[in-house]
């Protein structure tokens, strides 16, 4: 039904207390907003709202509250400051303010459910952020920001250099102490050895060192680096018997490797080769020979 | 107004220190509950705060204003609070029309304080009075109320306005008829008697 005059006077009191249906008053609202006729029924009854509020005895809210609503006023003050900084055309104007507010940390805001509201609606009429100030204030964060960038990846790279100073060491203090055993080993009387020669044509070679204990110690050179599961795995044989795994390793790109073995079975005439295998759990030789020798005891 | 409107604190400081135990009295009589209450009364001054450039002296006095957001504030709160909805995730900035309806006695409203409002209530008859607070304070429709009251929906109607136009006539005694002519009506025109 189309909302007339004579409508909006009869829903008059309804509407100034709220208590409409909510289609009625959107009509009614509507209705006033385009209708050239007075209808002052609104405004007599509607003044009597507040003194209805008023009506009420005065009651004392804690006094924590009036120091919250004003530490909340200046924090969405700094708010919209710092909103209108960062902003090259402030799109909202920002209050002229003669002193700085407190900064909002500084201000201890009782949390509440309904006191975080965006700014919005703010039309004062007064001062805006200088567009040059604007302008300063964001060429001083860019080079603040690249600053600190720079600075991130600088320490990132000096993080990643000490890593790699790190492993380096690593890796050389493992190689000096694998040589200290090899020659510990080799000076002793009982100690046999093989010159580990290649079999495939490359540059492989090395040493092994056997004690009559079975202890084995076996240095290569010149390996090239293995990939995914692929080892390097040694196998002796005595006498052309049936080959017997005694150990693997991996090879990284410094062609090094190293075995150290216990309770190998020694013989006359031990065998001691090695095969490049695709994976540790072979149990016989596999890949190709890389390097052999012979032990004689 | 116009200093909170300029972004100064200190504006907002005098109508605190104005008008909060009103505002309390008010968010506390719609809510019935303290936390609650002061959660509304800290939301109406920042939203008297943050829309103060849009408040129009010529509508009505800040007292009526701040009421206003505060019951409209209140009555959503408990809406909200009744449908499980966590407070200030939605939380609406601006007022309803019917809301921010203009003071028209700022006279009147100097020379009344709130025991003679008080008197001026007591004097309805109790089903007009019933129904106005219902509406005023429960935020409850008229078609609400007449649930409520097991009363017809026309005599809700009918009492509601019987009601307001008593109580104006009570507030403005013989005052009115002369000072309502002046001041604007909220769409703009000009009242008339």
């Amino acid at each position: 039904m189309a909302m007339t005059c004579d409508r909006v006077r009869e829903y008059a009191p309804g509407y100034v207390l709220g208590a409409l249906d909510t289609d009625d008053m959107i009509a009614v609202n509507d209705h006033l907003a385009a209708c050239t006729k007075p209808h002052p029924e609104i405004d007599d009854l509607g003044g009597v709202l507040p003194y209805l509020g008023e009506s009420l005895e005065p009651v004392e809210p804690p006094a924590w509250l009036r120091q919250s609503v004003l530490a909340a006023a200046r924090a969405d003050l700094v708010s919209r400051r710092r909103a209108a900084r960062v902003s090259e055309v402030p799109a909202e104007p920002v209050p002229a303010v003669a002193a700085v507010a407190a900064p909002v940390a500084a201000v201890a805001v009782r949390p509440t459910a309904l006191s975080v509201v965006a700014g919005q609606g703010w039309q004062p009429e007064t001062d805006v952020i200088p567009l040059a100030r604007a302008r300063f204030s964001r060429q001083h964060r860019i080079v603040t920001w690249t600053t600190r960038v720079a600075a991130a990846v600088a320490v990132v790279v000096l993080a990643g250099y000490a890593l790699v100073l790190q492993g380096d060491l690593a890796k050389a203090q493992k190689i000096h102490q694998e040589d200290t055993n090899i020659n510990y080993v080799l000076t002793q009387p009982d100690t046999r050895t093989a010159v580990m020669v290649a079999t495939d044509g490359s540059k492989a070679s090395g040493l092994a060192a056997l004690r009559p204990s079975g202890n084995v110690i076996l240095r290569l050179y010149d390996l090239t680096p293995t990939t995914g599961d692929q080892i390097y795995g040694v196998w002796v044989s005595s006498n052309n018997g049936t080959p017997t795994k005694v150990g693997s390793f991996p090879v990284d790109d410094s062609g090094t490797g190293y075995l150290e073995v216990d309770n190998v079975p020694t013989s006359a005439n031990l065998w001691i080769f090695v095969c490049k295998e695709p994976n540790a759990n072979v149990t016989k030789p596999t890949g190709p020979m890389i390097v052999s020798g012979t032990v004689s005891l | 107004m116009r200093q909170v409107a300029a972004g100064e604190i200190g504006g907002l400081e005098t109508i605190y220190d104005r008008y909060h135990t009103m505002a309390y009295a008010l968010a506390l009589r719609i809510t019935a509950e303290t936390g609650l209450a002061e959660d509304v009364v800290q939301d109406s001054f920042l939203g008297l705060w943050r829309n103060a450039g849009r408040y129009a002296e010529a509508k009505g006095s800040v007292r009526g204003w701040l009421l206003a957001i505060v019951r409209h504030r209140a009555i959503d709160a408990m809406r909200r609070q009744r449908a499980g909805i966590v407070l200030g995730e939605d939380a609406d900035e601006t007022l309803p029309a019917s809301l921010t309806l203009p003071d028209i006695w700022p006279e009147v409203a100097g020379r009344l304080d709130a025991e003679q409002v008080r008197v001026a209530l007591t004097v309805l008859p109790p089903a007009q009075r019933e129904v106005i607070e219902l509406a005023y304070f429960d935020g409850l429709t008229q078609r609400e109320i007449a649930d409520q009251t097991h009363a017809p929906l026309g005599t809700v109607k009918s009492r509601m306005r019987l009601g307001l136009v008593a109580l104006r006539e009570q507030l403005v005694a013989g005052d009115y008829a002369t000072d309502r002519a002046a001041v604007p009506s909220s769409n703009g025109k000009k009242g008339v008697a």
